[in-house]
């Protein structure tokens, strides 16, 4: 395993499997802070799945078996994310995670970034609509909609609701951002738009990054993983 | 070969719309055409002034308004009872059921959608003569029975729509609310409901649908010709689907016939407006395009 001083995400003999098929097989490894990590590799070898392993969200989905251990590194000390004194929706507060394809919540785009605000219990309405707009201002979305934050989310362009889901996930300032695939279904236009942004969000969280695109991942990864038979290695 | 066959799906999908929609039109023509001829001032209320009659001071005697107060209070009390327990059926498949048990309970209510209302009219009945004898002269064929009996002839609907609705929201949809912390309840009712509402309004109205336009399961579990506007759930009713099936079979001149067509022309104007109405609830404005 190589170890980063300033590590992050940490694997230790990670297996996953999905009934009999094992899809990550005894993965140790160590992804950095304040860095783009990238994971690359063939259709179908787990990536998405691994992601899901840092923020426990396989269990959501079902069907799923986990060895091994899964560690944080929060307030400097290395912290197992299946520990009892890490609840799964603390766990999940502190990881953010965006998807392949935007997905705004079926309220307003001020809804939307309040909602993760609301289930970690606060309520003041001040420091929601303050948080909103620095998430906002810091995707860059604050000038296209500021003016329309009642409308439904849905009603935005695909680039949009990307940045919308983006700003969503930093409002409770994650420690670790898990992005699959997020640039796959926006044009390259607003691509470039969320690259850039992931390079300025680098400075304040660990993100992990699943692409496909080679040309991206060389663009903006700091560390580069290919996931193939089962196992993770290092290219850069 | 294969284009032609192509070609002919395509024109046999094409005359089978033609087809349903010239049917619809000849449908709702007849109705309009012969119902509009009856929509006389007097055919709601009769002799009695409408106030008088809204505020329940006088009866109609010679109006369709009865019916039509009947028609609206049991579908009122149907829904009441169908829709919370339609809802909760249909997340508990959706969300919580598993496996074999699952599978099971999807049939039994598949099979129950199938069952003809005159069956579930007749367990109406059966239910009202075991609460006339739990409570002689107090329980007998009355709106709360036709409501309960009405409203398990289309849990089923609601049900699966609410279910097949649940079901078809996208995993990664599914998945946005768990990601950022939430636990199952809340996912369920600040993302998977609001999210499929127009499909499970679009179940709702189909419910509606069913229940205002049967007869066979009111006519033995509490509708009659004359009963004047419901005062109470143990009391019997007038409804419009009845007394068109009563008119239509009892008429004693061509102008009662006409009363006939007039009165589903109603109920086919009070179908439309609450298509409308639920449309209005669930997107906020029924010509908009959903998102």
């Amino acid at each position: 395993m190589t170890t980063t001083m300033n590590g992050k995400i940490r694997t230790e003999k990670l297996s996953f499997s999905y009934g009999e098929r094992l899809l990550l097989g005894d993965i140790s490894v160590e992804f950095a802070d304040q860095a783009i990590t990238a994971i690359t590799g063939p259709s179908g070898t787990g990536k998405s799945t691994l992601l899901t392993v840092f923020n426990r969200l396989w269990e959501e989905i079902g069907g799923g078996a986990l060895r091994g251990r899964v560690l944080l590194r929060l307030e400097g000390r290395w912290q197992d994310i299946h520990a009892a004194e890490m609840p799964v929706s603390m766990l999940r507060r502190r990881v953010g995670m965006v998807f392949q394809t935007p997905n705004p919540l079926p309220m307003s785009i001020s809804a939307n970034l309040a909602f993760p605000l609301k289930l970690a219990g606060i309520e003041d309405k001040q420091e929601i609509a303050a948080r909103s707009r620095e998430a906002l201002l810091r995707v860059h979305l604050l000038t296209e909609v500021e003016d329309r934050l009642g409308s439904d989310a849905r009603l935005l362009s695909g680039g949009q609701q990307q940045r919308l889901c983006l700003a969503r996930a930093l409002m409770l300032h994650p420690e670790v951002l898990l992005l699959d695939e997020p640039t796959s279904s926006l044009d390259p236009k607003a691509c470039t738009g969320i690259e850039e942004l992931l390079l300025e969000l680098k400075e304040s969280c660990a993100i992990v990054l699943v692409s496909h695109y080679q040309d991206q991942i060389s663009r903006i990864a700091d560390q580069v993983y290919l996931l193939g038979e089962r196992t993770l290695l290092r290219q850069r | 070969m294969r284009r032609a066959l192509g070609t002919l799906t395509i024109a046999f999908s094409f005359a089978a719309t033609l087809l349903l929609f010239a049917a619809v039109l000849f449908f709702v023509g007849v109705i309009v055409y012969r119902g509009w001829s009856g929509l006389a001032p007097g055919l709601i209320f009769g002799d009695t002034r409408p106030l008088d009659a809204l505020l329940l001071r006088r009866q109609v005697f010679d109006g369709l308004f009865p019916a039509m107060a009947g028609t609206l209070a049991l579908m009122a009390l149907t829904m009441t009872l169908a829709v919370p327990a339609g809802l909760a059926t249909g997340i508990y498949l959706a969300e919580y059921a598993r496996g074999r048990g699952k599978a099971l309970l999807s049939l039994l209510f598949d099979i129950l959608a199938g069952l003809p209302s005159i069956v579930v009219g007749l367990a109406g009945l059966a239910l009202t003569i075991i609460l006339h004898r739990i409570f002689p002269g107090r329980i007998g064929p009355c709106l709360l029975i036709s409501a309960l009996a009405l409203a398990f002839l289309v849990l089923p609907y609601l049900v699966r729509s609410v279910q097949l609705a649940l079901e078809s929201v996208p995993r990664t949809l599914r998945l946005t609310a768990p990601a950022l912390g939430a636990d199952k309840l809340t996912t369920i009712r600040a993302v998977l409901l609001p999210a499929c509402l127009p499909e499970i309004a679009g179940g709702i109205i189909l419910a509606v649908g069913r229940a205002i336009e049967d007869t066979a399961v009111i006519m033995l579990t509490g509708a009659v010709a004359s009963a004047g506007v419901p005062r109470s759930l143990l009391a019997q009713y007038e409804a419009l689907p009845f007394y068109i099936y009563y008119i239509s079979g009892q008429y004693a001149d061509p102008e009662e016939l006409q009363r006939g067509f007039a009165a589903a022309l109603l109920l086919l104007a009070m179908c439309v407006v609450m298509l409308l109405a639920a449309q209005l609830l669930s997107t906020g404005n029924p010509l908009r395009r959903r998102p």
